[in-house]
């Protein structure tokens, strides 16, 4: 029987509340408290866009039932963390709150927006959407509030204890100084956030400006082709897509308000402006903790998630692991925050298990194309060849596997549904691009009465 | 274009009339006290000197009330059905289901059961079985329908209804065939996300839909030995079916609290509050019944691992209250005795976790590492 440890977790998001959950579920008695300066409840921080349309409330995007910490012996404090004494082993906080004291601690602190480098990004009518804040920031500008089913319990909670440059600090809304809400949403960022943030403003009804500085859509993970058709679709829905667009500025009247946004190829009215150009480690508040940060932020772990400090673990946004490329830098993906979150939570228990990152995978729906991908696509690897084909029918799709040195590394697939576990197998196991075209369908995971996919080989 | 996922996004919660506020409740009274006249129209005939359905009925050319409530459930099935196409016709599964189960309802629900009579026959209704329609196995009934029919609804009720379960799931029966289901699911689909998720909801579900079954099936055998003994003891039948169909006996409360309240009052009036499925998910004993044969059969909703993001729209737009979400997250395929098979958590899914199929291989599931993070 190990004695009772004091465990602290900062972040109550899937990688903190994972490790919260791992460790009462082996020891009932420990202290376990959950810091979050966002919210009272652990919530699924990718589901924000559906609050925002009005498919769910608030509620439904927790994934627990309200009374999970009383119900589970969590302690709560709803506070902005703004240090660690790792020599005294305890965090303190900002308003005045006591300093809790740990044995073991977790910091899962996550991403924090990028913020927009050009004039103009913190002018009112600008903002992100990463956070509730920003949630609620954005309703109030497209829908002038949230939906009938309100916003989430003690949404001020954290207000005393707040910094300027929090990213759960509220913002000022623009619509409500005009009194009029906004009618000409802009996008800027060709990423995951950005379509999202375009699809809800389409879903309110308006035609959003969605800048792209690349010359397609989402490269990191698209080839031309594949971008186009997520282009056509978001045109068809209404979305004014400009891509290989720099910004410059974003320009505000006489009182603060945003007005439009600058680009090298023109002015653009708009008086509502999400930033979607990434996210970065939520680390500035431990400048002064002695624990090692790599040059992007993140917090350098080892292969079991220890940082430079005995006692003080990472996980999640915020840590800097190992990717399967052997390099190392944080994983901002739900899935990797959950998987470390177990891991972590078995550090916090005592054990030594590693974090071990597999094949990459990933889907996505962008606008309303399924996409799944797996492995090494987009990589330019030495001799890489892509092998395409596009389903042009009922269902229509496009399916790329990457071969190098004669194997499949990667797949990507839009617009059929595909069981990525088949797909990195299929890497892991090196086939040949015959022998997976052979089996492809083994993979598949399309809905029932679908017909399947038959691939015509070129 | 063909699709597997939801068209857009859906703006529920910023529908005044689908979340409860004054109109939804409005309108629920408004259904309640429509089901009211409905079955007890002979006493608001007796307070009120008035009989609005009967009326509307004769002068509609639909004989009684019972076909004039057949032709408006129809009217409600293909409005709410083409409602529900419009926002999720784009699945190929959807599409099939929506439109079988609407047809059903109105060949084999109404229109069939409305013309055999012209042709001197009896009213029979094909897609129902015992025990949901419970008066189909009282030996008085069968021995007063036509054989073919009695033969139809005793295979059908005791051999076709489990073997297609345990083949397909519940599903072919509760989300392709019932009307009780098919009006949920079109008419009802715009309150299906009100449904309790609660763990307490679960614990009402499991508890009242399994004594429903119980007095469904006590009902029945107690119909049956007062077919046999029902002569010689006359208390016993006196107590057990009654002197007149008006007298208050086990068969008549039976009729009352389960067909009339549950089912109709409601089970179909409080959509606008509970969500669709209050009946199907609470009270139905077939439904009871089929649960059961489907988590030994075939039928499971596949959880493809480590993909879920938690989000939720599974386990907020399932109308039986299933907390889909809890299962996706653990990398959990699972059975659950109460899901209908309708498809809406797969269809609403963003990622493509979730897959209904029938197989009996559960091999793979094993390998899986069990880690759960709600249940305890």
């Amino acid at each position: 029987m190990v004695a009772a440890m004091r465990i602290v977790i900062i972040g109550n998001g899937v990688a903190g509340m994972e490790a919260a959950l791992a460790v009462r579920n082996r020891e009932p008695s420990w202290d376990i408290t959950l810091v979050s300066e966002e919210s009272d409840h652990f919530f699924s921080r990718t589901a924000l866009m559906w609050v925002f349309s009005g498919q769910m409330s608030h509620r439904d995007i927790e994934p627990l039932e309200r009374d999970a910490y009383e119900r589970l012996g969590f302690r709560r404090v709803r506070a902005r963390a703004i240090g660690v004494d790792t020599e005294r082993r305890q965090v303190s906080f900002a308003g005045g709150q006591e300093p809790v004291a740990y044995d073991r601690l977790l910091i899962a602190s996550g991403s924090r927006p990028r913020p927009g480098p050009w004039p103009g990004s913190e002018a009112r009518g600008v903002g992100h959407f990463v956070t509730l804040q920003d949630l609620d920031w954005y309703e109030r500008e497209v829908h002038g509030g949230t939906s009938l089913a309100g916003g989430p319990p003690r949404p001020r909670l954290h207000a005393t204890g707040r910094s300027s440059d929090s990213p759960y600090r509220f913002r000022e809304v623009a619509a409500e100084r005009r009194g009029r809400l906004a009618q000409q949403p802009a996008v800027i960022g060709g990423g995951l956030i950005g379509i999202e943030a375009v699809e809800v403003a389409v879903t309110a009804g308006l035609r959003p400006h969605f800048f792209i500085r690349e010359e397609w859509f989402w490269p990191i993970a698209l080839d031309p082709k594949e971008a186009l058709w997520i282009s056509d679709r978001m045109a068809q829905h209404g979305v004014e897509v400009h891509l290989e667009h720099e910004i410059e500025a974003l320009d505000t009247d006489s009182d603060g308000n945003v007005v439009a946004v600058r680009t090298n190829r023109g002015r653009y009215p708009s008086d509502c402006v999400v930033i979607g150009i990434g996210v970065t480690p939520n680390t500035a508040w431990l400048a002064e903790a002695g624990i090692d940060l790599d040059d992007r932020g993140g917090i350098v772990v080892d292969e079991g998630l220890q940082t430079s400090v005995t006692d003080v673990f990472a996980a999640g946004d915020c840590a800097s692991v190992r990717w399967f490329d052997g390099t190392r830098r944080p994983e901002q993906l739900w899935y990797t925050a959950r998987d470390q979150g177990r891991v972590a939570g078995r550090r916090l228990l005592g054990d030594a298990p590693r974090y071990d990152r597999g094949t990459w995978y990933n889907s996505v729906k962008l606008m309303d194309i399924e996409y799944t991908t797996a492995g090494l696509v987009n990589w330019k690897l030495d001799g890489e060849e892509n092998w395409f084909f596009e389903e042009k029918g009922r269902v229509r799709s496009t399916t790329r596997i990457v071969t190098q040195g004669g194997h499949v590394v990667g797949f990507n697939m839009l617009g059929r549904r595909w069981d990525h576990s088949v797909l990195t197998r299929w890497i892991e196991e090196r086939r040949t691009l015959d022998w997976v075209l052979r089996h492809l369908n083994d993979a598949a995971f399309d809905t029932e009465l679908v017909p399947r996919l038959r691939v015509r080989r070129a | 274009m063909d699709q597997q996922g939801q068209n857009g996004l859906l703006a529920t919660y910023r529908e005044g009339w689908r979340n409860r506020s004054v109109v939804g409740i409005a309108f629920s009274a408004l259904l309640v006290s429509f089901y009211v006249v409905l079955y007890w129209e002979h006493k608001v005939h007796q307070h009120l000197g008035i009989a609005p359905l009967t009326a509307i009925s004769e002068a509609a050319g639909l004989r009684n009330r019972w076909y004039l409530y057949g032709a408006l459930y129809s009217v409600a099935m293909i409005t709410g059905g083409i409602y529900y196409l419009r926002r999720h016709g784009n699945s190929r599964y959807n599409r099939f289901r929506i439109t079988v189960n609407v047809a059903i309802q109105v060949a084999l629900g109404f229109t069939l059961p409305f013309i055999m009579p012209l042709f001197g026959g009896q009213e029979l209704y094909f897609s129902y079985f015992w025990p949901l329609k419970y008066d189909y196995l009282y030996p008085q009934t069968l021995a007063d329908l036509p054989l073919y029919f009695a033969l139809y609804t005793v295979v059908g009720s005791l051999l076709a209804a489990p073997v297609l379960a345990v083949l397909y799931g519940k599903r072919w029966y509760c989300s392709w065939v019932c009307g009780c289901g098919g009006l949920a699911n079109t008419f009802g689909d715009p309150w299906r996300h009100l449904t309790s998720k609660s763990t307490k909801s679960w614990r009402f579900e499991q508890v009242s839909v399994h004594l429903v079954l119980f007095i469904a099936i006590a009902t029945t055998f107690l119909i049956g030995l007062d077919s046999l003994i029902g002569a010689e003891h006359p208390t016993f039948h006196r107590i057990v079916v009654g002197e007149h169909w008006q007298d208050w006996s086990i068969k008549s409360f039976y009729g009352f609290t389960v067909g009339a309240i549950l089912a109709g009052v409601i089970g179909t009036g409080l959509y606008p509050v509970f969500g669709p499925r209050v009946w199907c998910r609470n009270f139905c004993p077939m439904a009871a019944v089929l649960g059961w044969v489907q988590k030994i059969g075939r039928y499971r909703i596949k959880v493809k691992p480590g993909m879920c993001i938690s989000c939720g729209n599974c386990s907020t737009y399932c109308e039986m209250g299933i907390d889909v979400r809890s299962y996706a997250q653990a990398d959990e395929s699972f059975t659950r005795a109460s899901c209908v098979g309708c498809g809406m958590c797969a269809h609403m899914c963003p990622r493509g976790v979730l897959k209904l199929e029938n197989t009996w291989d559960r091999s793979e599931d094993k390998e899986r590492q069990k880690l759960s993070v709600v249940d305890f």
